[in-house]
């Protein structure tokens, strides 16, 4: 019984390595390009593009963006802006409440 | 498999930025709540400590009574 016991531990566990292989691999393939923090060339441009925004702003260019646009750009907003509670749940150490 | 994006400066600079004031804000929180719990709890402790006393006494004082 022991041994069969762990056989079919060892039998999870390769199932689960077996599913979870190929889905990593996808995973990586898009994280690898999607999800790298900006290297130190892209910073410039990420301070020049704040900049334009502002410009637009002033000029009322922004006034003219479509409603599918504002949508889609209110949704980047919102995903970016979630980025800041996954950091307060790292930097608090837990997920739900501060554990004091 | 559709081929992944590029995304730009703008939003990976904003992304991380987010995330590691996160970070530093949690952290700043954590610390500023924690020794405000610990006295919260020892106030509870010494309030706990006075009631249990009191109750005992009251207690004490029903029982005397009943059974003289």
């Amino acid at each position: 019984p022991l041994a069969s016991k762990h056989q079919t531990l060892q039998q999870i566990f390769i199932t689960a390595l077996t599913y979870s292989k190929p889905r990593l691999a996808t995973f990586w393939h898009y994280a690898r390009v999607e999800l790298v923090p900006p290297s130190p060339a892209e910073i410039p441009k990420a301070i020049e593009a704040v900049k334009g925004l502002i410009r637009s702003y002033q000029t009322g260019r922004l006034g003219q963006t479509t409603v599918k646009d504002a949508i889609r750009n209110g949704l980047v907003t919102t995903e970016v802006l979630m980025w800041f509670y996954i950091g307060e749940c790292i930097g608090k150490g837990g997920i739900v409440g501060y554990d004091v | 498999m559709v081929p992944p994006v590029a995304v730009s400066p703008l939003i990976k600079t904003a992304r991380y930025s987010a995330l590691i004031a996160g970070i530093i804000y949690g952290k700043r929180r954590y610390d500023h709540l924690k020794p405000i719990a610990a006295e919260e709890r020892r106030i509870e402790e010494e309030e706990k400590k006075v009631r249990e006393e009191q109750e005992r006494i009251a207690k004490q004082l029903a029982e005397d009574s009943i059974l003289k």
